[in-house]
């Protein structure tokens, strides 16, 4: 019983939290990537970080659109409203 | 050709917002899933076994479910927009400050209440609040982005902070991993915005009606059952007959975090290492089964007819798992499980905005959280109490299993053509901007 409540909570933190799991991912992982620890943390902290980056530098690019389209939404709902 | 038609439509914000709570909850919820990585390094530093430290995460669910419908009241009384950058402030502080524990009372109280509740202000239950706000065409769709952030957080967050373990020491993978939580505060604050009225926009980026332009946001997500208080909601039929088949999600989800693996290795004899392979395989489909959910839902309507669908799938899932003696069931069920694990969820999200609208959104929404987590903690518990007794999972499975069926009657039966907004309102057709 007690054996049951201390692995689900373990388990609650985060399903790929599972021993074993942990275990099969880092087996797989120092399999695919044959370096060192730093390499990896390196590799993934860059993927981690780049979301941000991504979702700015998109944004950016966009601002033309939006500011080109703002006046034409304007001018077509008065149009519309004339009509 | 007109000016209008050569001109390239921009990303609709809501988009730029559903991207923002992406990324904060795959930190927030990533950092927080890593937890059992420092179990062992902690424990053998200060000499806790592992009950003593487990008992700073018990802690630490029960904060979180339980704070989660208040922190959702909260969030509908602010807007969401202050509660998520300071959830952010704290969750990131207390997680670099994990560095500094000495003692295992400061674990507790700064893991099991300080991190647990700061993930409660920032955690996916208000930010698909604040998503379903941005959108109603596209709700489903958009939320089920918002929540594969969990699934994603697991499968990268945890790998990193073990490498970040193996190459430092727990205390400076605690400090970096709190530094990246605090990394998704400049996005939040630039992106999270909390209506669309607030950047002059309409609800999927859709035009505004011509007749009355000023009340036409708010009429547009209103639902015939909306309410502005979650008291409301409760005493209407749908948030039970919801909330019903998510405490079975939980029942059934959690009871397969805890057990699914000793059962695969105990009762179905394969290694620990196929066992976490299969485990692995059913967190990664997931991601793909919340995606589709959401967009199913959207393309072809029927919310609560998926909803229905996905734990009928699990159903059938178990029946697998507990009839295909071998560990070609235990894949099977993998697949079908992993479509259902993170569907049922967005579509409950989705559907709950539909019907109640979103003013009262973040606190019903915490309500119905909590009834998952005590349907997870109590299956787990029933579970590891009934193969105690029986010494065998069949039965504990067989109970938790059977659930699904009135699960699935439960969502059928919603009467979402005559209470969901969706089928009561035009559906305004898509214009600049979306």
């Amino acid at each position: 019983m007690m054996a049951s409540i201390v692995s689900f909570i373990l388990a609650h933190q985060g399903d790929a939290a599972d021993p074993e799991l942990l275990r099969w991912i880092k087996v797989q992982m120092d399999h695919l990537v044959g370096s060192g620890p730093w390499a990896v943390v390196a590799v993934m902290g860059i993927v981690i970080l780049s979301m941000p980056v991504f979702i700015v530098v998109v944004y950016v690019m966009q601002s033309k659109r939006r500011s080109d389209v703002a006046p034409m939404n304007q001018e077509r709902q008065e149009q519309e409203r004339v009509r | 050709m007109t000016t209008t038609e050569n001109t390239k439509k921009p990303i609709y914000y809501g988009w730029y917002v559903c991207a923002a709570t992406l990324f904060i909850g795959f930190v927030a919820v990533g950092a927080r899933n890593c937890f059992g990585v420092f179990v062992v390094p902690m424990s053998d530093e200060f000499g806790w076994n592992r009950f003593t430290i487990s008992v700073a995460a018990a802690l630490g669910v029960m904060v979180n479910g339980l704070s989660q419908p208040f922190f959702g009241q909260i969030f509908d009384q602010t807007g969401g927009r202050k509660l998520i950058l300071i959830s952010i402030v704290v969750l990131g502080s207390a997680t670099a400050m994990l560095a500094l524990t000495f003692h295992i009372l400061f674990l507790a109280f700064m893991f099991g209440l300080v991190v647990s509740m700061a993930q409660s202000g920032s955690g996916p239950s208000n930010t698909a609040a604040l998503i379903a706000r941005w959108f109603k065409r596209r709700r489903a769709t958009a939320i089920s982005i918002n929540s594969s952030a969990v699934s994603m957080g697991g499968m990268i967050m945890v790998p990193f902070s073990m490498f970040l373990l193996q190459a430092t020491n727990w205390r400076v993978a605690w400090l970096v991993l709190g530094i990246i939580v605090l990394s998704s505060l400049p996005i939040a604050y630039l992106f999270i915005r909390e209506r669309p009225e607030d950047r002059g926009l309409y609800p999927d980026g859709d035009p505004a009606p011509l007749d009355d332009p000023g009340n036409a946001t708010r009429r547009g997500l209103s639902g015939p059952l909306e309410v502005d208080t979650w008291k409301q909601s409760f005493r209407t039929a749908p948030i039970w007959q919801m909330a019903g088949s998510y405490f079975v999600c939980g029942t059934t989800t959690f009871v397969m975090s805890v057990h699914f693996i000793p059962f695969a290795i105990e009762e179905r004899g394969i290694s620990g290492a196929t066992a976490a392979t299969i485990f692995g395989y059913m967190m990664f489909v997931n991601i793909f089964g919340a995606l589709g959910a959401g967009v199913l839902s959207d393309k072809l309507g029927g919310t609560k007819n998926w909803l229905a669908f996905a734990y009928a799938m699990r159903g059938i899932g178990y029946v697998v798992l507990l009839t295909v003696d071998s560990v070609f069931g235990l894949w099977i069920f993998a697949t079908i499980a992993g479509f259902s694990w993170v569907a049922t969820p967005v579509l409950t999200s989705s559907l709950t905005a539909d019907v109640y609208g979103t003013k009262a959104l973040g606190t019903i929404s915490g309500i119905t959280f909590m009834f998952h987590q005590f349907g997870g903690f109590g299956s787990v518990l029933l579970a590891g109490l009934l193969f105690d007794i029986t010494g065998s999972y069949t039965l504990p499975f067989a109970l938790v299993g059977a659930l699904l069926l009135p699960a699935a009657i439960s969502a059928f039966s919603i009467k979402e053509r005559k209470y969901s907004s969706r089928y009561q309102t035009q559906v305004p057709t898509p214009a600049a901007g979306d």
